[in-house]
């Protein structure tokens, strides 16, 4: 336990300046979105990273010191893990009738949305590193990082993969239901939970509280499963 | 600002909780998500910790793209290699997110349909 300890204050203590690069970034970032009326594609991180990119190039700033130096929001992201658990407890408690097709939808869903990006990467012939960064690009981020950590992907790649799927995810849907005629908002939430993770939950919240809880569900559960089977099944890909 | 600082203390032990768990008992999952697990567990049995875990857990969540942002600007620095398989992993994200999102649409429509017989 003090091993645990010991590593995690080691990463809030190397917090130091670049820091505030970053959250300067982030404060522009988030200041354009949401002047945007909230625009997906002007998501914060997609302003705020080349923003940052720029000016390291300019002060002439390695990744690594940026990185280390951003240490107390990086080790924020595992009690951002646990915190999950909260709305997820809360949406648990009022599962409804519901619950056989829900989990059916839930475990074929996300089998699928895991299964051909795994297909996909290997039909383009993609490299093995690529395939372990991706494997869990629909699951939330804070989960999906840490999935990722364990099987040995690149975090950085896969936090850009979850971002654009969540973009595309929320781009795409609204095709989708309308071509397979499903407007039942409880289930149009729980695939955008499902698929594009939170970017799809925020989208849900918008069309309703009942569709936000639905997609709150669908994400919760989804990270978890897959977070218990990919690292179990994940050398079956790589031959 | 007090129920912000307990809620964080209460995560962080949930977190301590799971990651010494999963190396207690060589479980193959990281030990943030047996936090989140204990975490609901718990809540799911018992509601009195909820009070003091809403603000500090809405808060993370509503700012979790703060925390992505170092390791999000990494991607700049990912190199050649992975830069070469850019828009094949592109058409990949996309293609399977509406593959997905096809396939759960139809599975639903199904489901209901064998539900109302």
């Amino acid at each position: 336990m003090s091993e645990i300890i010991a590593q995690q204050w080691q990463i809030i203590s190397s917090t130091s300046w670049p820091l505030l690069l970053t959250l300067a970034g982030f404060a522009i970032a988030w200041w354009t979105y949401n002047r945007s009326g909230r625009a997906s594609l002007l998501h914060p991180l997609m302003i705020a990273t080349p923003l940052i990119y720029f000016t390291m190039q300019i002060i002439d700033l390695d990744f690594a010191a940026y990185y280390s130096g951003n240490g107390i929001l990086n080790w924020l992201l595992g009690p951002a893990t646990v915190a999950l658990a909260v709305p997820l407890s809360q949406q648990l408690r009022q599962l409804p009738a519901m619950f056989k097709p829900l989990t059916v939808a839930l475990l074929l869903g996300g089998l699928f949305a895991t299964l051909s990006a795994l297909l996909l990467v290997k039909l383009f012939g993609l490299s093995d590193i690529v395939l372990l960064s991706l494997a869990a690009k629909s699951v939330t981020s804070p989960i999906a990082l840490s999935i990722v950590e364990q099987i040995g992907g690149l975090t950085s790649l896969l936090a850009v993969a979850t971002m654009i799927t969540g973009l595309a995810g929320i781009v795409v849907a609204k095709t989708i239901f309308h071509l397979t005629q499903l407007e039942d908002e409880r289930w149009q939430g729980l695939i955008l939970g499902v698929t594009a993770h939170a970017i799809g939950t925020a989208k849900a919240f918008e069309s309703s509280p009942r569709c936000g809880a639905f997609a709150t569900l669908g994400m919760g559960i989804n990270g978890i499963l897959t977070a218990i089977a990919l690292p179990l099944s994940i050398g079956l890909f790589i031959l | 600002m007090k129920k912000l600082a307990i809620g964080l203390l209460i995560l962080v032990v949930f977190q301590w909780l799971g990651q010494w768990g999963v190396a207690f008992l060589g479980l193959n999952i990281p030990g943030q998500l047996l936090g989140m697990i204990l975490l609901l567990v718990v809540l799911s049995l018992n509601k009195s910790l909820l009070p003091w875990l809403e603000t500090t857990s809405s808060q993370l969540i509503r700012f979790i793209a703060l925390l992505f942002v170092p390791i999000t600007t990494g991607a700049f620095f990912l190199g050649p290699e992975i830069f070469a398989q850019l828009p094949q992993i592109l058409a990949v994200l996309i293609i399977s997110t509406l593959l997905a999102q096809w396939f759960m649409a139809l599975l639903i429509n199904r489901l209901r349909r064998s539900g109302d017989k």
